[in-house]
């Protein structure tokens, strides 16, 4: 066994350890009929399979991922971009100021955004003294609410990817544009974008997992009314005390997240192929 | 300048680092430690500014708190059964004391151990631990803009209230004993729960805000997101001592509540110590002392007199106390997880 590979050993059973063996317990508790064990039966998935209440939750958890890893980009291409072509010090401080919500708790996150989206929140205070609306507009407790919210507060797995990529792009690529006759944009359009493909998709399978497994964000900003596969799994494990279902909720919800994040790995290979010819 | 960590110096310097996170624990093993369960919230604050202390000058053992709610206690009671468990106290509210017991994940309480136990309301002397205090649950609502105090359950119907009533999802006890409650006035029964929902469905459109949790239920006051709201005794005090605009108004149909319970858990690290703790919970000094402000936890020992908010809003004598109504939670367990799915069912979005 060469020195590489036996390093790769302790890493290989702390993940084994943490990780895959919790896993199996996961998918053998959601075959059984009862926490303790007893049972085999498939009736957990068939209970989830049979029920629309079920997949309108997976579907409007999906869907909000979409929503707020689209916002994200949105806002956070432009940062990338500038960051990239900007001086070092300029560079650095944009860099810091993407950092600096990761090194707060995403509870704290949370809580400011409640300050800032509430009734009394800044954004009615101001709306309501430039006499914008009439009464304060409801914010909190919304899915518009949630998706504002998951865009900001995962805005730094977005920009620093996409940085990365950016950074790596030949300079002299976007000066043979500009000679070539290409203007700002068609250069960002037809040479930047293209080329920093592989960055935007890892930025977006990290927001989107992210986003969709906010536990936190989406219970504190989107409150019970709006419920997704992570307050659903919480509900039936701790509230109703039924965590076989709880369990096959879990698998489903990690199966469906794995074939998308498969999808947009694919979607990834296929840029970076791109990139080299 | 280049550094190069030699394999030395990266082995001494983790040994040394492994000696550093080891430390406390030896340390600490020189004082004997209890690890005992709490509610987030005012129960947490007297635990740690009162209950601590007191324990500490008692037994000269240290606490260490596990905050957590009454179902996730007995979540993480279950996951470890047959192991040590995660803490040798229990906190329950009454639904998880009869599920906790029924698994066997607490025993007996040691009441010939217990010296002030002899002393509590008969109520409140339960065979699986004392009832160390009661929740009791009413209309909450923001002073400043409902000035007189609603008098019945129905003022949360009144069109007025539109978009500014609150609920809580039925993971906390407070969501479930109102519906309990609901479902009681409105004619239901213990197996039919349809005249509640019936109720709730109706209420629907004045609900502002449902809160996953009780933290955020707090938050919607606080940000004056929502203006009445079924609530908890004591969570009104805790907010009112931070300047939160919020009342508690007890609604003519009477009072109800449950109680809240301290436990020894099943193969408990610490027993002796254990049962120490639960006792000072129990004691006439301390519980007149974590029966005022900002505490104001309902007394459940005889030889304590009732005063402060406790009386203006709840009840002026111990025979008052007894009279607040409880649920039968026998019935009402099994039906949980049924609940809680038909609940989400109606009011998801």
């Amino acid at each position: 066994m060469s020195i590489e590979s036996r390093l790769v050993l302790p890493l290989a059973a702390l993940f084994v350890a943490c990780f895959v063996a919790p896993l199996c317990v996961l998918v053998i508790l959601s075959l059984h009929g009862e926490a303790a064990m007893r049972t085999w039966t498939l009736a957990n998935y068939a209970k989830f399979f049979t029920d629309p209440f079920n997949y309108s939750i997976l579907w409007d958890t999906l869907l909000l991922g979409v929503k707020a890893t689209l916002l994200c980009l949105v806002f956070a291409y432009p940062i990338a971009w500038i960051c990239a072509r900007s001086g070092p010090r300029l560079q650095s401080a944009i860099v810091f100021l993407v950092i600096l919500p990761i090194l707060t708790s995403v509870v704290v996150r949370t809580f400011s955004w409640i300050v800032i989206l509430g009734r009394q929140g800044i954004i009615n205070q101001i709306a309501l003294s430039l006499g914008l609306v009439n009464e304060p507009i409801r914010l909190l407790y919304t899915e518009t609410g949630v998706v504002m919210v998951l865009a900001q507060v995962q805005m730094p797995l977005m920009v620093l990817p996409i940085l990365t990529v950016l950074l790596k792009i030949d300079p002299n690529l976007a000066d043979v544009s500009r000679v070539l006759g290409a203007g700002e944009w068609r250069t960002l359009w037809r040479v930047t974008i293209p080329l920093s493909l592989p960055g935007v998709i890892a930025g977006c399978i990290l927001t989107y997992t992210a986003c969709i497994t906010a536990f936190v964000t989406q219970t504190l900003i989107g409150g019970a009314r709006l419920i997704y596969m992570p307050l659903h799994i919480y509900q039936q494990a701790i509230g109703a005390n039924n965590w076989p279902f709880a369990a096959a909720i879990s698998v489903v919800f990690m199966v469906a997240v794995l074939l998308i994040v498969a999808v947009l790995s694919a979607a990834a290979r296929r840029s970076e192929t791109y990139v080299q010819v | 300048m280049t550094h190069h960590i030699s394999r030395r110096t990266l082995l001494t310097g983790g040994a040394t680092f492994g000696a550093a996170i080891g430390m406390p624990r030896i340390v600490k093993a020189q004082s004997k430690t209890l690890v005992a369960a709490t509610f987030p919230g005012t129960w947490s604050e007297a635990d740690r500014n009162v209950i601590a202390p007191a324990f500490k000058q008692a037994t000269g053992a240290s606490v260490t708190q596990s905050i957590v709610l009454g179902t996730d206690q007995l979540a993480r009671l279950t996951a470890a059964k047959g192991n040590q468990p995660p803490f040798d106290v229990a906190f329950f509210d009454t639904p998880q004391v009869l599920d906790a017991a029924r698994e066997g994940l607490i025993v007996e309480y040691p009441s010939a151990k217990s010296p002030n136990f002899k002393d509590l309301l008969p109520k409140f002397q339960d065979k699986w631990g004392p009832k160390i205090t009661m929740q009791v649950i009413g209309i909450g609502y923001n002073p400043k803009s409902i000035t007189s105090p609603p008098k019945s359950w129905d003022d949360l119907w009144n069109p007025k209230y539109k978009g500014r009533v609150g609920l809580t999802a039925l993971n906390s006890q407070l969501g479930i004993a109102f519906l309990a409650e609901l479902n009681r006035l409105k004619g239901g029964t213990e197996t039919d729960f349809e005249p509640a929902f019936k109720a709730l469905r109706e209420l629907l459109p004045n609900v502002g805000a449902i809160a996953a949790n009780l933290g955020a239920y707090a938050t919607l006051w606080q940000q004056e997101q929502i203006d009445i709201a079924p609530y908890n005794f004591n969570f009104v005090q805790t907010l009112k001592a931070k300047g939160v605009p919020v009342e508690l108004s007890i609604p003519d149909t009477g009072a109800v509540g449950w109680e809240t319970s301290l436990h020894l858990v099943a193969n408990a690290v610490e027993p002796e110590l254990a049962v120490k703790y639960i006792d000072l919970h129990i004691d006439p000094a301390i519980q007149a002392q974590i029966s005022k402000p900002p505490y104001d936890a309902i007394p459940t020992n005889s030889k304590v007199a009732l005063e402060g908010a406790i009386t203006t809003s709840l009840a002026t004598s111990q025979a008052g106390l007894e009279k607040v109504r409880g649920f039968d939670w026998t019935k009402l367990n099994p039906q949980r997880g049924a609940l809680i799915d038909r609940f989400n069912r109606e009011i998801k979005i």
